[in-house]
C-alpha cells in the first residue's frame, strides 16, 4: 500500500471538515459499542471475527474523527480510542470498509440506537477515495465507466451486435418480424437502461424485457450513448465520479426527450440513479422508476396478461438490499411473482430483513476479496436451500451474478432469473401481425 | 431530614450545580452544532413521508419484536431498558434533591428499588463487557469509565434515598458524571435522538419507513 502522506491525510480529513449537514456528525457520535449489531451482519455471522462487527466498522471511522475533532480525542486519545489517520489505520479502513462490508444496511435496521452504519461506511470509503486508496479493481470499474460510458468498456459495435442478435431471438420467439429492440430513438415514452452485464453475459434478459415492452405496447428506446444503469462510484465513495456518471444519464434523458427513465433490474443502479445521483449533481431527475415498478404497473393496468400455469416450479425471491432497504421497492416484485408463477415462496427472513447475497457494496468488482465474498454467501445458500425452490428470482443483475456463483459453489441446483425473465416466460402473446 | 429541607446550599451542592451548568453547556454545544448543520436538501423525488418515517423511527422502529438486537438478545435488551429507566429516574431525583424536595418515605423505598435495579443491571453489563469476547474487542476506556460512573450514580441515589448521610457522596458522584458526560460516549444522550431523526427522515423520504404491508 502506498504510504500515507500529509496531503493525503488532509484530503481524508476534509470529509469531516466539509460537513453538509449534521448526519455524519450524529452517526459518528451515537454508537455505544453494545455489539448487538453483530447478529445482523453476514460477515460476522459467517466468520466470527470481531473486527467485522458493524460497530467496529463505524468505530474505525469514528476513531479518526475523535482524534482530530473532539476534546477528549485530542487531549487523551487512548481514553476514547482516538486514532491518527496513519498507514495502519488506513490499511484497516480499506480492509474493513471495502473488504468486509456489502453496504447492505441490514445492521442499520437492527441497531439498538439507530446508527446509519452503512452511511458511515460510505463516508469512510469517501475518505479513502479522497486519499487515493480505493482498491484498484473497483477503481478500474469506475474508470471504465468514466472513460467508455459503461463499466465493462463494451464497444458500441459489440453492444449493437448483441442487440441485433437479441432482436432476432425476439422476432423468432414472437413470430413477428416487426418486433424490435429500438435503439437511439428520441421522443419515446421510456428511455430504458441496461446493466452492462446483460449485453456481456446475460443477453437473454434484454430480449425478455423487450418482450414485456412488446406485450405492453410500450413506446421505448435504448441509447447507445448512455445505457449503463450502474454507478460504481457509489461504491468507491467518490462523489465527483458519481456526479459525472449521474450527469451523463441526466443529459441523455434531456437529449432523448423521453417521458421517463426506466432503470433495468439492478439494486445499486436503482439506488444510485433514483436516490443518489440527483444529490450528486444537485438537480432533480426527470421521472425515474425501476423496471420492476413498471412491470407491476403493466400488470395492474392489464397491459400484460400472464399465465401462471406456465411456471409450475417453486419460485423464491431474493431481495436486493439497495432496491428494498435502500429504495423502498419490495411490494412490486412480490405482486409480479404472485401473478406470474404458480408457487411462490418467501425466504426467511425476507423483505426489509433479507440477507445480502454477498455481492453488494462492489464486492463482485473486487477480486481481492473473492474468498470472503463466497464464504459470506453461505447464509444466502442456506436461505435458498430451505425454501426448496427450483427458481430464484431477483431484480438485480449483480445479485444474479453472485447467486449464480453461489449456485455452483454450494451445489444448489437452482435456476437464477430476473423478474423480467419470469414475466416474459409467463406471457402468451399473439403476434401483432395476426391480431 | 435536614438535608432535603434546607434552603441553603451545601458546598457539594454548589459543585454539583456547577457541574450541571458545565454539562448543559457541553451538551448544548453538541446540540446547537447539529441544529446549525441542519438537514441537507434532498434533490431526489420524495416517495414517502419523512415525518411519518421519523414518527415510526421512535415507535415501531424501536419495537423489540422487530429488532434482532432486541429479540435475539432479550436478557441484554431487558437489562438495558431497566438500566435506562433507572437513569431517567435518578436524573429526576438529582433535581429533586438539589431543590430540596423530599420524595417521602414510601416513595423513597420504591425509587431505591428502581435505582438499585439499574445499578445491578449496569453491573451485569459491565461484567459482560469485561468477559464477552465481542464486547471486549469493541470496548475502550471510555466505555468502562462511562458505565462505571453511571452505575455508581444509580447506586448512590438508591443509598441516599435510604440513608440521607450518603447525599454528599451522591452529589459529588453526580458532579463527576455531569462533567464527563459531554466528553465521552455518554453524549449519546443527545445524539441518540438525532440519530433516530436522521434515520427516520432518510427511510421516510424513500418510503421504506413506515413499512407497508405486502
Amino acid at each position: 500500500m502506498e504510504k500515507v502522506t500529509k496531503d493525503k491525510i488532509k484530503a481524508g480529513l476534509d470529509v469531516f471538515r466539509q460537513l453538509h449537514d449534521g448526519k455524519l456528525l450524529t452517526h459518528l457520535n451515537s454508537c455505544v459499542h453494545c455489539g448487538l449489531c453483530a447478529d445482523s451482519c453476514l460477515y460476522y455471522l459467517t466468520m466470527q471475527d470481531e473486527r467485522m462487527i458493524p460497530a467496529n466498522k463505524v468505530d474505525v471511522v469514528a476513531s479518526v474523527y475523535r482524534r482530530y475533532h473532539t476534546l477528549a480525542g485530542r487531549v487523551a486519545p487512548r481514553l476514547v480510542n482516538a486514532r491518527e489517520l496513519d498507514d495502519a489505520t488506513v490499511e484497516e479502513m480499506v480492509d474493513l470498509l471495502f473488504g468486509a462490508c456489502t453496504m447492505c444496511g441490514r445492521c442499520v435496521r437492527h441497531c439498538s440506537i439507530g446508527v446509519d452504519i452503512e452511511y458511515v461506511v460510505r463516508m469512510g470509503r469517501k475518505i479513502l477515495s479522497d486519499m487515493g486508496y480505493v482498491p484498484a479493481s473497483l477503481q478500474a470499474t469506475v474508470n471504465a465507466a468514466l472513460e467508455t460510458g459503461n463499466n465493462m468498456a463494451i464497444p458500441d459495435e459489440e453492444l449493437l451486435d448483441t442487440i441485433e442478435w437479441m432482436e432476432e431471438e425476439l422476432q423468432d420467439d414472437l413470430e413477428d418480424p416487426q418486433a424490435e429492440i429500438p435503439v437511439n430513438q428520441p421522443g419515446k415514452n421510456v428511455l430504458y437502461t441496461l446493466n452492462p452485464r446483460e449485453p456481456k453475459f446475460f443477453p437473454l434478459s434484454i430480449s425478455a424485457m423487450a418482450k414485456v415492452f412488446y406485450a405492453a405496447g410500450e413506446s421505448w428506446s435504448l441509447s447507445t450513448a448512455m445505457y449503463d444503469v450502474t454507478n460504481y462510484a457509489y461504491f468507491s465513495g467518490n462523489q465527483e465520479h458519481g456526479a459525472i456518471i449521474g450527469q451523463r444519464i441526466y443529459e441523455e434523458m434531456e437529449k432523448m426527450k423521453a417521458g421517463k427513465l426506466v432503470l433495468a433490474e439492478c439494486g445499486h443502479g436503482y439506488r444510485a440513479n433514483r436516490w443518489e445521483a440527483p444529490n450528486y449533481i444537485k438537480k432533480a431527475f426527470p421521472e425515474t422508476i425501476s423496471s420492476v415498478e413498471l412491470m407491476a404497473a403493466y400488470l395492474r393496468e392489464g397491459k400484460i396478461t400472464p399465465d401462471k400455469s406456465l411456471t409450475e416450479e417453486v419460485v423464491t425471491l431474493h431481495d436486493p438490499c439497495n432496491l428494498v432497504r435502500g429504495g423502498g421497492i419490495w411490494h412490486e416484485q412480490r405482486y409480479i411473482l404472485k401473478n406470474c408463477v404458480q408457487n411462490f415462496v418467501e425466504m426467511s427472513p425476507y423483505g426489509l430483513d433479507n440477507f445480502c447475497c454477498g455481492g453488494g457494496g462492489g464486492q463482485l468488482a473486487m477480486g481481492e476479496y473473492n474468498d470472503r465474498r463466497l464464504k459470506i454467501a453461505e447464509i444466502k445458500a442456506e436461505q435458498i436451500r430451505k425454501t426448496g425452490a427450483k427458481i430464484v428470482a431477483t431484480p438485480c443483475h449483480n445479485c444474479v451474478d453472485q447467486l449464480s456463483q453461489i449456485n455452483v459453489n454450494y451445489k444448489l441446483n437452482v435456476q437464477i432469473k430476473t423478474i423480467a425473465e419470469i414475466v416474459a416466460d409467463s406471457l402468451v402473446i399473439e403476434p401483432k401481425s395476426q391480431k | 431530614m435536614v438535608v432535603y429541607n434546607t434552603l441553603l446550599m451545601y458546598w457539594f451542592e454548589w459543585i454539583a450545580l456547577g457541574a450541571l451548568l458545565i454539562c448543559f453547556a457541553g451538551l448544548a454545544y453538541h446540540m446547537l452544532r447539529l441544529i446549525r448543520l441542519g438537514v441537507q436538501d434532498d434533490y431526489s423525488a420524495r416517495a414517502g413521508s419523512p415525518a411519518a418515517g421519523v414518527f415510526y423511527s421512535f415507535t415501531g422502529g424501536m419495537d423489540p419484536r422487530k429488532k434482532e438486537s432486541a429479540y435475539l438478545n432479550l436478557p441484554t435488551y431487558v437489562s438495558g431498558v431497566i438500566f435506562h429507566i433507572a437513569v431517567f429516574v435518578t436524573i429526576v431525583l438529582f433535581f429533586l434533591f438539589l431543590t430540596g424536595v423530599n420524595p417521602g418515605q414510601s416513595a423513597s423505598l420504591l425509587l431505591s428499588i428502581v435505582t438499585f435495579s439499574g445499578a445491578v443491571t449496569g453491573a451485569g453489563m459491565l461484567i459482560k463487557r469485561l468477559r464477552d469476547q465481542k464486547l471486549k474487542y469493541l470496548s475502550n476506556a471510555d466505555d468502562f469509565i462511562s458505565l462505571t460512573l453511571v452505575i455508581v450514580f444509580l447506586a448512590m441515589a438508591g443509598l441516599t434515598l435510604l440513608l440521607p448521610a450518603a447525599y454528599p457522596v451522591f452529589m459529588l458522584v453526580s458532579a463527576l458524571l455531569l462533567l464527563y458526560m459531554p466528553l465521552g460516549k455518554l453524549r449519546h444522550a443527545v445524539y441518540f435522538f438525532a440519530a433516530r431523526i436522521y434515520l427516520g427522515r432518510f427511510y421516510g423520504w424513500r418510503n421504506v419507513w413506515p413499512p407497508r404491508k405486502v
